[in-house]
C-alpha cells in the first residue's frame, strides 16, 4: 500500500518536474524540430478547394535547419517543375515555361502562395513563431494517452507579425495539433488543423493538416503528406539558386 | 479748322445719353460681360492655385534634392547621405524658410484582413512642421513627435481598407539597399484626413530613425525637400541650392518634379485670354449694333455738321469717342461689380457636392476664387481694345456719309 502511494507520488513528482523544465518556448522548439527535423525531406499533395473548384498538386520539399526550405511542383503536369526556394526569409521562385527565376518582392510576400490559403510569408517564415513571439502554457490535458499542451503566442511589438496572438495545441510526442490564427480584437481568423496523424520516416507526422479560413468555410487548403524522410543528407548545394532552377537528383 | 477735343467729347457724351435707355442697357451687357470675365478668370485662378498649392504640399515642398538615379528608381539603394558642408550651409539661410530631410520608400503596408502598396515616409516631424507637409488633420489619436518616434500614422482612408484602427499593430514590409526584405510591426499611433482621399491611402508616416533602422541605411535619407515660401519665383533661386548640392545630387524646381504642375499656371494665362476674348465676342455684336443705330439714327444730323464743315476725320473720333465712354463706364461697372462679388467668396465656396469629380483633378472641394490685379487689367485691354476695333466699322460708315444725300432723308 505505501509502497503504491510512493510510486505514485513519484509519478507526480516526475509530471511536474518535465512540465516545469519545459518552458514554452522549448515545446514550440520542439514541435518545430519535429516536423523539419535537423534536415528533412517529404512529398505531399496539396488540395486547394473553393466552392466551386478544387485542384490538387504533388510537391517535394526539402527543409534544412530554421531558415531553408525548397518546394518544387511534381504534378500535375503544367504545373510540374515551379519552384520555390526560400533562404533567411528571401524568397524565390522558378518557372520553367518562362526559364526565369524571379525574387518574390517584399510586396507579393503576403499574397497567397501557389493559389492556396497558405501566404509566401507562411511558407517562407514558418519557423519565425519561435523568437518572434511571447509563449506561455495556457493548459495541459491529457487525451488518448498523451499529453497535450495549449500554448498562447504574442507576437512581440516589432515582429513583422499582423495577428494579435496565436494559439497552438501540441501532443507530447511534438506532434503539432492546431494552431489558431486570431485577430487583435480577438476573432479567430484562420486555423491550422491536424485532421490525421501517421508514422512516418520513423516519428509521428500530421499527415494531414487543413488551413482554413475563418470567414470562409469553403475554402481550405490540405496538406497531406505522402513520404517523409528525417535527417536525411543533403547535398550542399541544395538550396542554392541553380539547384532551383536545374534540379539535380 | 479744328474743333476742339472738349467740344467734341461733351458731343460725343451728350450723344450717349440721348437714347438713354438703350445706352443703358449696352453698359449692363458690358458691364456683365466684363464680370463674367473676371469671375470666371478668378475662379479658375483660385482652382489652379489650389492645385499648385495642393501638389506642393504633397510633393512636398518648392525644391527636391535626390539622389541622381532617385527619380528614375526611387528605391532605397538610391538614398544619399544627409546634408552636410556647403548643401546644409545653402539650407539653412535665405531664401530657404524651411527644409526636411526624409526617407521615401515604396512599401506594402499589412493587416490581419488585408495589405496594400504604400509609400512610407520616414520624417523628422519638427523639421516637415516647418515645411508644412505633415497630414495637417490628425482626427484620431496623434501626430508624431519625434523622429525616433516608434509609431506610425496613416490615413483615416487606409486605417478603413486593412480594417485596422488605432492602437492596432501593423507590418510594413519593404526592401534594404541589398534587395531583401525588411519588415517590422509597427502600431497605429495616429490617423489623419487628407484633402484627397488618394493620399491617405498613399502616405504612411513613420519616424525616420526607425524606417532607417528598418532599411538598415544607416542615416543616409532619399529626399530633401526645401521650400522659400515663393513658388512662382523658384527659378532664380533654386540655382543657389544646386550649385551648393554639387554634381552628385538632382536638384529640381517643383514645375520640372511635376511637370503637369509646372505647365498648368502656363496654360492658365492662356485659357484666361481665350476664354475673355470669346466672352466678348458675343458682347461685340450688341455693341457694334448700339453703334450702327445711333449713326443710322443721326444722317441728317451728321449731314449737317458735315454741311457746316465738320471733317470726316472728327465724325469718326465722336462716334469713336461715344464707343469708348461705353466701354470705359461698362468696364468700371464690371470691374466694381466683380471685386463687390469676389472679395467676399474669398474664404471660400464650398462644392463638396460634386466633390468626387474635383478629386481627380487633384483639387480639394473648396474652391477659392483669387482676384489678380493682372485678370482685371487683363479684361479691361481685351474690352477696350476690340471695343475699339468693332466701332471702327460704323464710325468709318458714318464719316463717309455724303452730306446732300444725308440731308435729304426723310
Amino acid at each position: 500500500m505505501w509502497k503504491r502511494m510512493a510510486i505514485c507520488l513519484l509519478g507526480l513528482c516526475a509530471t511536474a518536474a518535465l512540465a516545469q523544465e519545459m518552458t514554452a518556448t522549448d515545446i514550440i522548439r520542439k514541435a518545430m524540430d519535429h516536423y523539419r527535423g535537423l534536415t528533412s525531406y517529404s512529398e505531399m499533395t496539396m488540395t486547394i478547394h473553393r466552392a466551386d473548384w478544387e485542384r490538387s498538386m504533388t510537391i517535394q520539399a526539402w527543409t534544412e535547419g530554421e531558415k531553408r526550405t525548397l518546394v518544387r511542383v511534381v504534378e500535375p503536369k503544367k504545373d510540374a517543375g515551379n519552384g520555390t526556394l526560400s533562404v533567411d526569409g528571401n524568397m524565390w521562385t522558378y518557372t520553367p515555361k518562362i526559364n526565369r527565376v524571379i525574387k518574390i518582392p517584399s510586396s507579393m510576400m503576403s499574397q497567397s502562395w501557389m493559389g492556396s490559403d497558405f501566404s509566401n510569408k507562411d511558407v517562407s517564415k514558418d519557423t519565425n513563431i519561435i523568437d518572434q513571439y511571447d509563449h506561455s502554457l495556457l493548459e495541459q490535458y491529457e487525451k488518448d494517452g498523451h499529453q497535450v499542451y495549449v500554448i498562447q503566442s504574442i507576437p512581440h511589438e516589432d515582429a513583422a507579425v499582423v495577428w494579435g496572438k496565436e494559439i497552438l495545441w501540441v501532443r507530447d510526442d511534438w506532434v503539432l495539433l492546431e494552431q489558431q490564427f486570431w485577430d487583435q480584437d480577438g476573432a479567430l481568423m484562420k486555423t491550422l488543423k491536424t485532421l490525421e496523424i501517421a508514422p512516418l520516416g520513423g516519428r509521428s507526422v500530421a499527415v494531414r493538416m487543413r488551413m482554413a479560413n475563418q470567414d470562409k468555410p469553403e475554402e481550405w487548403t490540405e496538406l497531406h503528406t505522402l513520404v517523409a524522410d528525417f535527417d536525411v543528407e543533403l547535398p550542399a548545394n541544395s538550396f542554392t539558386l541553380s539547384n532551383l532552377r536545374n534540379p539535380r537528383e | 479748322m479744328t474743333l476742339p477735343l472738349a467740344t467734341l467729347s461733351t458731343l460725343a457724351w451728350r450723344n450717349l445719353w440721348r437714347n438713354h435707355r438703350r445706352t443703358l442697357i449696352m453698359l449692363i451687357a458690358i458691364a456683365i460681360g466684363v464680370w463674367a470675365m473676371i469671375f470666371t478668370a478668378a475662379l479658375s485662378r483660385g482652382m489652379t492655385e489650389q492645385m499648385v498649392r495642393n501638389g506642393l504640399q504633397t510633393l512636398p515642398g518648392e525644391v527636391q534634392v535626390h539622389h541622381r538615379d532617385y527619380r528614375r528608381d526611387p528605391s532605397v539603394a538610391n538614398s544619399m547621405a544627409p546634408p552636410a558642408g556647403a548643401l546644409l550651409e545653402a539650407l539653412d539661410q535665405p531664401p530657404v524658410k524651411a527644409w526636411a530631410a526624409r526617407v521615401r520608400v515604396p512599401a506594402v503596408i499589412s493587416s490581419e484582413r488585408g495589405s496594400r502598396s504604400v509609400t512610407l515616409l520616414g520624417v523628422d516631424p519638427a523639421a516637415e512642421q516647418a515645411l508644412g507637409s505633415l497630414p495637417e488633420t490628425i482626427i484620431e489619436g496623434r501626430s508624431l513627435d519625434l523622429a525616433d518616434d516608434t509609431g506610425i500614422v496613416i490615413g483615416a482612408s487606409l486605417a478603413r481598407r486593412l480594417e485596422t484602427g488605432l492602437g492596432k499593430r501593423v507590418v510594413i514590409m519593404s526592401q534594404d539597399p541589398d534587395n531583401d526584405v525588411a519588415e517590422r510591426g509597427v502600431r497605429v499611433v495616429g490617423l489623419y484626413r487628407a484633402r484627397l482621399q488618394g493620399d491617405e491611402d498613399r502616405f504612411v508616416y513613420a519616424g525616420r530613425s526607425l524606417v532607417q533602422e528598418m532599411l538598415g541605411i544607416g542615416d543616409a535619407v532619399s529626399e530633401i525637400a526645401l521650400t522659400a515660401d515663393d513658388y512662382r519665383g523658384v527659378e532664380g533661386w533654386y540655382p543657389q541650392i544646386a550649385a551648393a548640392a554639387g554634381p552628385e545630387l538632382e536638384v529640381l524646381p517643383w514645375t520640372e518634379l511635376d511637370t503637369f504642375l509646372g505647365s498648368i499656371l502656363a496654360v492658365q494665362d492662356g485659357f484666361t485670354l481665350v476664354f475673355m476674348v470669346v466672352v466678348f465676342l458675343a458682347l461685340s455684336f450688341g455693341l457694334v449694333n448700339t453703334l450702327v443705330m445711333a449713326v443710322f439714327e443721326r444722317v441728317r444730323e451728321i449731314g449737317l455738321m458735315q454741311a457746316l464743315g465738320m471733317r470726316p476725320g472728327l465724325i469718326l473720333g465722336q462716334v469713336m469717342l461715344e464707343s469708348l465712354y461705353l466701354l470705359c463706364l461698362g468696364l468700371l461697372l464690371g470691374n466694381l461689380l466683380a471685386v463687390a462679388t469676389i472679395m467676399p467668396l474669398e474664404s471660400g465656396i464650398d462644392i463638396s457636392r460634386v466633390a468626387q469629380g474635383m478629386e481627380m483633378m487633384g483639387m480639394s472641394t473648396i474652391l477659392y476664387p483669387a482676384l489678380h490685379r493682372f485678370d482685371m487689367l487683363m479684361s479691361t485691354a481685351v474690352v477696350i481694345i476690340l471695343g475699339l476695333l468693332a466701332s471702327i466699322a460704323p464710325a468709318w460708315r458714318a464719316s463717309r456719309l455724303d452730306p446732300v444725300t444725308a440731308l435729304n432723308r426723310d
